[in-house]
């Protein structure tokens, strides 16, 4: 971890029409390249909402927020910053059923100018390092939980990117294989020097990670 | 893993789904090809049995009233036109008022570019013994098929005692082969039943045109039936006599050939509303598919979306997914289209009915067959592609 921002957010406001309601209420945050940090909050606190902002799913309404170096309040596709700099967990898996746990952990790459081989390599190195080195011609409906989960883990890193961003990674998961991925995210971040924003609604969870923040109603608490 | 492999995989992931809208793009270049075969077909048949035997056109003296649009008997003209009998030069026969003399037909006969020139002589009279009137036609036997005279049913007469007659007046006289009628002071022998497809000639007889010569006293013919050599144009040929005879002038049998396009036109303009029906059903059957894989994949979409895919990726995945469903069913329905043609045809269903394969016709229905499937990917690939990532990945 250094001291340079990789997340800077300022009165970040996003507030559904719909609804008429305020999902996040004038965020201020700052986020360290290489940082630990869990959100955490109840459902409804606005939480994944802000994950979205960070991770360029979705846009807010007002105030700035900059990530590695990307003005995101921008009106533009940031299908390409995502593809660089952002790698998505979510609480399912998320996987493409018919596609082995290779090809699964390739689809990222489709979106480079990555050969083939290269492809194949890269899927073949993260599957070993999250120890399914042995089953990734496997689809997913043949392996466990877990197991999908670590493959979900291993797609995110896949383009190398700055930032992970994991949304209750473990909540479709048992405690004893929740504290086995939330060990290996712990020991990617630490060896790949990522940054890592993990959400959850666990303290138990929230508490692996270097700093917590904690969000109710839209904002940060502490 | 390459782009294409994805897209190969992802019609292959609901088998029931894929396998609908195969069969429905199938059923469209099917139509398109088994249609288009036997028009194409039928066009080619009807054409072949104009141009085999029948006359380009008719010649005729300037005056002639009733202006046939056919050869002797045939068309609008023959014995309809009542004011082209305004003379009489045998006893009981009427006749052509204006003959041409055999010297304009020999020398027709002689001209560039004729391969056939076929003297036709009208009369009209009435059969010994009885008031019936009875159309009479002279020609020579080999000329027949000149004027669409199918002999049905015995032979043409080969002398001068022999008549064949038309259905409709072989039944209104109660004859058959072998009976004998009596024309002025002359018996005949029915040799033959005929057929011309047209109720006013059917009601007719024909003999030799010498017969006829000799008892209506005439030495000319009411008109020639001509048939132009290969590569010559009848158009031309026909205006070539008009300018040489002055006092001639022609009757396209092409208003006959015309009437048959116009009904090989309305065949293909039925096959084409069959087909475009068809193609119409197909196409919904694509973008019903095509849209249910999307809507299935909403949250995949939102995924992909996530790990970086742009819009111009997403279309390319579902639209190629579209295409390779249209291939396929391109195959298989060429595949069909050829096979139920031939079944039917060989089942002598389509009877008479010589196929014409061509690649003008194969290259239109894989072109439409192609086009159904990117037509039919479009709006579910535009949607997809405009799916809000986060919607996408909340949508249950």
């Amino acid at each position: 971890m250094n001291n340079e921002n990789i997340v800077k957010i300022e009165n970040l406001i996003k507030r559904y029409d719909q609804a008429g309601v305020i999902a996040l209420d004038g965020i201020n945050l700052e986020i360290k390249k290489g940082e630990f940090v869990s959100i955490m909050g109840p459902s409804g606190s606005g939480k994944s909402t802000l994950l979205n902002m960070i991770g360029a799913l979705d846009q807010a309404d007002e105030g700035s927020i900059l990530v590695s170096g990307q003005n995101l309040m921008e009106k533009k596709d940031f299908s390409s910053f995502r593809s660089k700099e952002i790698g998505f967990i979510f609480q399912l898996h998320n996987l493409i059923p018919n596609l082995t746990a290779s090809e699964n952990v390739q689809i990222p790459m489709l979106q480079t100018d990555a050969s083939d081989e290269e492809m194949v390599k890269r899927a073949s190195e993260l599957l070993t390092s999250v120890n399914l080195g042995n089953r990734k011609d496997q689809v997913p409906t043949k392996l466990s939980g877990g197991e999908r989960q670590r493959i979900a883990i291993a797609r995110a890193l896949v383009n190398h990117p700055s930032i992970i961003l994991a949304d209750e990674p473990t909540g479709a998961l048992d405690s004893k294989m929740g504290d086995i991925i939330l060990e290996l995210l712990r020991v990617i971040h630490e060896k790949e020097n990522v940054t890592l924003i993990l959400v959850t609604h666990e303290e138990y969870v929230a508490e692996k990670a270097d700093r917590i923040i904690s969000m109710m109603d839209g904002k940060i608490t502490s | 893993m390459k782009f294409r492999s994805l897209i190969i995989k992802n019609i292959f992931r609901n088998k029931s789904r894929s396998i609908l809208a195969i069969i429905g793009i199938a059923i469209g270049a099917a139509a398109i090809l088994g249609l288009g075969l036997v028009t194409d077909g039928l066009a080619a048949s009807t054409q072949q049995a104009l141009t085999a035997g029948a006359a380009d056109f008719t010649v005729l003296p300037s005056s002639f009233g009733g202006h046939g649009s056919g050869g002797g008997f045939g068309g609008g003209g023959g014995f309809g036109g009542s004011s082209a009998f305004n003379g009489s030069s045998g006893a009981s026969f009427v006749s052509a008022g204006q003959t041409i003399d055999q010297s304009t037909l020999n020398s027709i006969q002689q001209m560039p570019g004729v391969e056939t020139a076929a003297g036709v002589l009208r009369s009209a009279t009435e059969i010994n013994g009885t008031s019936q009137p009875l159309t009479l036609l002279g020609i020579d036997g080999q000329d027949l098929s000149l004027d669409d005279v199918q002999v049905t049913n015995g032979t043409a007469f080969t002398n001068s005692t022999q008549i064949i007659l038309g259905t409709t007046a072989a039944t209104g006289l109660n004859k058959t082969i072998g009976d004998e009628i009596g024309i002025d002071n002359q018996t005949f022998t029915v040799v033959g039943i005929y057929e011309t497809g047209d109720y006013m000639s059917d009601r007719g007889a024909i003999i030799s045109l010498s017969t006829l010569q000799n008892l209506t006293n005439t030495t000319g013919v009411s008109q020639i039936l001509v048939k132009a050599s290969n590569g010559t144009s009848p158009t031309s040929l026909s205006s070539q006599i008009t300018q040489t005879y002055t006092n001639l002038t022609t009757s396209t049998s092409l208003s006959g050939f015309n009437r048959e396009n116009n009904g090989i036109q309305t065949i293909e303009s039925g096959s084409w509303a069959i087909t475009l029906l068809v193609l119409l059903v197909a196409g919904v059957m694509v973008v019903a598919t095509m849209m249910k894989s999307v809507s299935d994949r909403t949250r995949e979409i939102g995924v992909l979306k996530a790990v970086g895919w742009n819009k111009r990726r997403i279309l390319l995945l579902i639209i190629g997914e579209s295409m390779i469903l249209a291939s396929i069913a391109t195959v298989i329905g060429l595949i069909i289209g050829v096979g139920a043609v031939e079944a039917l045809v060989n089942s002598h269903i389509l009877h008479g009915i010589q196929l014409a394969f061509s690649v003008n016709l194969v290259l239109e229905a894989v072109g439409v067959a192609l086009f159904l499937g990117i037509v039919g990917g479009i709006y579910p690939a535009y949607r997809a592609s405009r799916l809000a990532p986060t919607e996408a990945l909340r949508y249950e």
